[in-house]
């Protein structure tokens, strides 16, 4: 006799859902690492050997350090902020093209157990090409970690803050047009022009201004604070950004999920 | 004398060569890659902006506005609008098939009466068409920021075709053997993207090591932008007869391997 089957009950969340789609999420990018790992790691060492030769042998310090090591963390926060948004933006794109995005919606689990596990998974994927573009870095730079707590802590809410976008573009955009139009005129923009390959310090007064008003500025100057132990900007400004943003974020996401907005018909 | 069909129902004759179905073939190879220039054309723009303006910032953080510093937008300006007219050469072309396969409709490309040859021709010529124009909008953005000038136009135009030839030949190699958008992005990360970003394309190769500038000249890549760079500023690292002779001897490997391919009809033909 088969035992009489019974609906699955849980408590206030679905943790084994939210597992589900959390490990499906992080599967989807191992199973072509080659291009979510290696080619970031591959692009950083490129990156830092055409700025490192086309500097020269500069004897001025930035930061109190060396160019190189100023520039090593901005580097390795780039590749981590770029591939969390293209986890969470690909994932959701890609299922809407492929028409496969009912399969996310249909299972029972709550607009904000959707959002977390996408938003973990690209936070994962960030954090995984962090470990690996530093890995490659290290043979290059004596990369030292001062301080590891603000290290951690900018780490993971610039990878989650740019997932959370990620799911924000992924929402948005119907074709691969509309993504290549956020990446080329949003995201890059921003990254380039956080003072990953540049001091603020150094701008005119005006540019300063600008400079940090971008979000990515706080990323990039609090996780190098966390290499060198120098900072451009606040800290704690930085912080209350950061989670200022990521809750925001968070909000909004949830509520295009619970809307359905551009997902369900 | 080869024949067919024309609308009136009677065989449309052509000579030696099928110009009218090498024109299509063409046409259709640049529109494609420029028909949505909001992002096609004003993405590399953009792109090749920030590059400038990163440079721009990083050397005065580094404190070298004047001595050999000063005049390094000047000498990577020409670098990036070269680079850009590559890199769009490259994805047209082998984005093309890796589409067109994917979409299913390359049978309607390979029972068109158009010979190997004009096959070759005219992919290629679509991405270096498709390359230049966009070539040309960063050199024409660039030049608010950079000091251009144009030495030696011949050149300029010489090392323009053959640089655009080179990554278009590419393309349509790597586009007749992938399957996958995956292969497209492996190749243009692992092969072109170092072998252009390593090319003097943002510094002087007089700057490295001894070896390093003994491999350098290994890299075809270096004499398009050295050649290019020759042509714009009047001054190169190396010698542009040389340049051009390396150039010309690739490409013509690349097209009769293109050629070869097309002829067998390899991996595109059951």
């Amino acid at each position: 006799m088969t035992p009489a089957l019974t609906p699955r009950r849980y408590g206030a969340v679905n943790w084994i859902g939210l597992w589900t789609l959390y490990r499906k999420e992080v599967r989807r990018f191992l199973a072509v690492g080659t291009q979510t790992v290696r080619a970031p790691m591959v692009t950083t060492l490129l990156f830092l050997a055409i700025f490192v030769l086309a500097m020269g042998h500069s004897v001025e310090l930035v930061g109190g350090v060396p160019y190189m090591e100023f520039l090593a963390p901005g580097l390795i926060m780039m590749a981590m902020t770029q591939n969390a948004f293209a986890n969470a933006s690909s994932s959701l794109m890609i299922a809407k093209i492929q028409g496969n995005i009912v399969d996310l919606l249909m299972p029972p689990l709550s607009a904000l157990e959707i959002t977390l596990g996408l938003a973990l998974g690209g936070l994962t994927r960030g954090l995984v090409v962090g470990v690996a573009t530093a890995a490659a870095i290290w043979l290059f730079v004596p990369l030292q970690v001062s301080h590891v707590l603000p290290l951690l802590f900018y780490g993971i809410m610039a990878s989650l803050m740019l997932a959370q976008l990620g799911i924000v573009a992924g929402i948005y955009a119907e074709k691969f047009d509309h993504m290549a139009a956020v990446t080329n005129f949003i995201i890059t923009p921003l990254a380039f022009l956080s003072g990953t390959f540049y001091s603020t310090a150094r701008l005119p007064e005006f540019g300063q201004v600008l400079a940090h008003l971008n979000p990515f500025f706080y990323m990039i100057d609090g996780f190098r604070y966390g290499f060198i132990g120098h900072a451009d900007g606040s800290l704690l400004l930085g912080v209350l950004a950061l989670v200022g943003v990521n809750a925001a974020l968070l909000l909004a996401n949830y509520l295009s999920f619970e809307r359905g907005s551009r997902l369900k018909a | 004398m080869p024949t067919i069909l024309s609308h009136s129902g009677r065989l449309r004759r052509f000579g030696a060569v099928n110009w009218l179905g090498l024109f299509t073939l063409t046409r259709r190879e640049t529109s494609r890659g420029l028909k949505d220039y909001n992002y096609q054309i004003l993405g590399p723009v953009v792109s090749s902006l920030l590059y400038l303006a990163v440079f721009h910032l990083a050397i005065r953080t580094v404190g070298g506005a004047s001595g050999s510093h000063a005049d390094l937008l000047d000498f990577i300006a020409p670098g990036l609008i070269i680079f850009v007219a590559c890199e769009k050469a490259f994805e047209n072309a082998c984005g093309s098939f890796i589409f067109d396969k994917h979409e299913r409709v390359m049978a309607d490309l390979l029972m068109a009466p158009l010979s190997s040859v004009e096959r070759v021709c005219g992919y290629l010529a679509g991405a270096c068409l498709a390359g230049s124009v966009v070539g040309c909008a960063v050199a024409l953005v660039t030049l608010f920021f950079a000091d251009l000038t144009l030495v030696q136009p011949w050149a300029v135009l010489f090392f323009a075709v053959m640089g655009t030839m080179m990554h278009g030949l590419i393309g349509i190699l790597v586009g007749i053997w992938a399957e996958k958008w995956d292969s497209y992005a492996a190749v243009h990360t692992f092969l072109l993207l170092p072998l252009s970003f390593l090319s003097g394309l943002f510094y002087r190769v007089e700057n490295l090591p001894s070896l390093a500038q003994e491999l350098v000249r290994l890299n075809p890549v270096f004499y398009i932008i050295d050649g290019f760079r020759f042509g714009m500023t009047g001054s190169g690292a190396s010698n542009p007869w040389i340049g051009a002779a390396v150039l010309l001897a690739v490409n013509a490997g690349l097209f009769s391997l293109a050629y070869a391919w097309f002829r067998r009809g390899y991996r595109l033909k059951p």
